[in-house]
């Protein structure tokens, strides 16, 4: 079972993930990747039945919901300052165009 | 490329707009009527202090989980099934990845492939004839969250963008529709059936100002050419902030893909979608700066949240708080109430609100003709001249309902009875009480016959008219009279005259 990953490959998912990755990075990124996914490749190996529906969480249970009712939120201050950078009323971030 | 023989610049300069057809669908984005958020118990009040609601769950902070709010549930299901869409049994919840400031966990919490409303669709006409009645077919609707709103610095000097994150995880629905619609004209008759929609099932107030209702619109041309027949690359146009910007942007998108396409000839094949933003200021569409690489969202299930199942038993009772829908009402009132197709129409375009305010008055009045005539008039001029919802306007359906009564009755002429309206409006007293204060009185025959006598012998000339068999002249002299006596009723005023000159029947 053949996984290689290019380093074409490899430079389009660090982009996807705001990373910037050296010529040199990429290769051995996709070297790591390649090794992940067969290890994930062991999975096909299962026979699985025709009738077993797909499965999409690690939990059979369903229907976790909540009434619409309002909780206090966290004042502003606090939350605020997790942020990097704010003027105590928005979070400032680099410019952003369109 | 391009599979098409080319066709030259002078054919395709030839093309007229009848061989040219316009395809548009449109992707509504619907802010849910909820007290708090998709997925924590923060509020989603509009206009308040920036980020004064959000929590660790909203703004993405590790460790914390979202729990469905279940109102946001149902509301998509009562949409669902307005929409005449088929409701999932069994739907699930979707990480859309992508980076954007007013995003803060770096992915988006939407429903990829068990969309809770699948296949529907919503009729539309038009009542000057615009178009001809037709299905729009809606494709699916999913229910997602909401991200923050960036404001830029647009001073030009680079400033930092400033991130309010209260509209984040605000529940969503996203209504696609297919590729139905023909016109402009098309897709504002859509966006205003589905706005009438949403606000008789109250499942959002649609207010666009606000931004709970949003929509873009991807739109291409069809050209038939020398037999051949060729697209031209779709374009998606975001930012169409009201139903008139919406049409306005579609209109001049034809227009420019047409002029496009005769100038360079560019087709669908191996254009990839474009996206355009309406300026409402410039009326103009204009190119949006294209991404280096096309999206990539890798969406996934997302592990933090569960399926949601839903019984037929759950949707046949949200189906019952459904009511009537606006189609069936215009219906309704025509027959039951025999209202024209016209005022039913307008009555029915104001709002469940209006249309209950309408149905008492007519049962209090028992006169559907003059309820619709002074509810069209009388309270949608003083609700259009104040900006007012019905529920403000000062006068209940039972006061007017009152007031149309006693002109049913023959107490009151029309006009008096907007005197009494206005007195009422004024001094917040009901109708009896305004006719006290204006001291409208029934008006004795034997005063009629005084004011008639009155005016007979000060109108010669009416009176030779009238002997020479024009009645109609007889007209005149209601002016005069009201001017001696307000309270005198037009109609009893001319019987007694014609009575006293003889020409009666």
């Amino acid at each position: 079972m053949s996984n290689a990953i290019d380093r074409k490959t490899a430079l389009h998912v660090g982009k996807l993930a705001r990373l910037e990755l050296t010529d040199a990075q990429a290769d051995a990124s996709a070297k790591h990747l390649a090794s992940i996914l067969s290890y994930v490749d062991q999975l096909a190996e299962v026979e699985v039945p025709e009738d077993i529906e797909p499965f999409f969480g690690a939990t059979e249970s369903v229907n976790a919901v909540r009434d619409d009712e309002v909780r206090p939120s966290m004042d502003r201050e606090t939350i605020l300052r997790n942020a990097p950078d704010s003027d105590g009323e928005f979070y400032r971030v680099p410019p952003v165009f369109g | 490329m391009n599979t098409n023989t080319q066709i030259s610049a002078a054919d395709r300069e030839a093309v007229t707009a009848a061989e040219v057809t316009t395809i548009i669908g449109l992707e509504v984005h619907v802010q849910l009527q909820t007290k708090s958020k998709l997925f924590c118990g923060c509020s989603t009040l509009f206009g308040q202090e920036p980020n004064t609601q959000t929590c660790p769950v909203c703004t993405g902070m590790p460790g914390s989980l979202p729990v469905l709010n279940k109102q946001a549930l149902k509301l998509s299901i009562k949409t669902g099934l307005a929409l005449n869409c088929e409701i999932a049994k069994h739907t699930k919840w979707d990480r859309k990845n992508y980076f954007y400031p007013d995003l803060p966990k770096g992915y988006q919490i939407s429903q990829l492939d068990q969309p809770i409303c699948g296949v529907g669709y919503l009729d539309i006409s038009d009542s000057d004839g615009a178009f001809e009645p037709k299905r729009v077919e809606i494709e699916r609707a999913h229910l997602e969250e909401d991200a923050g709103k960036s404001s830029h610095d647009e001073s030009g000097r680079g400033g930092k963008s400033k991130i309010d994150l209260n509209r984040t995880g605000t529940p969503l629905l996203e209504i696609v529709t297919r590729p139905d619609m023909r016109s402009a004209a098309e897709a504002k008759a859509f966006l205003q059936s589905l706005k009438m929609i949403l606000t008789y099932i109250e499942v959002s107030d649609c207010n666009m100002q606000e931004g709970s209702l949003r929509c873009d619109g991807n739109i291409n041309l069809h050209i038939n050419v020398g037999g051949q027949k060729i697209a031209t690359p779709i374009v998606e146009i975001k930012n169409m902030n009201s139903f008139r910007a919406a049409e306005r942007a579609l209109d001049y998108e034809v227009k420019r893909q047409l002029a496009e396409w005769k100038e360079t000839g560019g087709t669908i094949e191996g254009a990839p979608k474009r996206t355009f933003g309406w300026d409402d200021q410039a009326e103009v569409t204009i190119a949006q700066r294209e991404k280096e690489e096309a999206a990539d969202y890798r969406y996934f299930p997302d592990p933090d949240l569960i399926a949601v199942v839903t019984t037929d038993e759950q949707i046949d009772a949200i189906r019952e708080e459904i009511g009537t829908l606006p189609s069936r009402l215009r219906n309704d009132l025509v027959r039951e109430h025999q209202l024209s197709e016209y005022d039913a129409n307008v009555l029915v375009n104001q709002g469940r609100g209006v249309v209950d305010y309408f149905l008492s008055v007519a049962k209090t009045c028992d006169n559907s003709k003059l309820a619709i005539n002074w509810v069209n008039q009388e309270v949608l001029r003083h609700l259009n001249e104040t900006n007012s919802a019905i529920d403000q306007y000062p006068i209940g359906s039972d006061g007017m309902g009152d007031l149309l009564k006693r002109i049913t009755d023959g107490d009151l002429d029309q006009t008096r009875g907007k005197d009494v309206l206005s007195a009422m409006m004024e001094d917040s007293i009901d109708a009896a009480a305004a006719i006290e204060k204006l001291g409208i009185r029934q008006v004795d025959s034997s005063e009629l016959d005084s004011l008639c006598q009155q005016l007979l012998d000060a109108n010669p000339k009416v009176v030779a008219q009238v002997q020479e068999g024009k009645v109609k002249a007889l007209g005149a002299l209601v002016g005069q009279a009201r001017k001696i006596n307000p309270n005198v009723n037009p109609g009893t005023l001319q019987a007694n005259l014609r009575k006293m000159l003889g020409v009666d029947g």
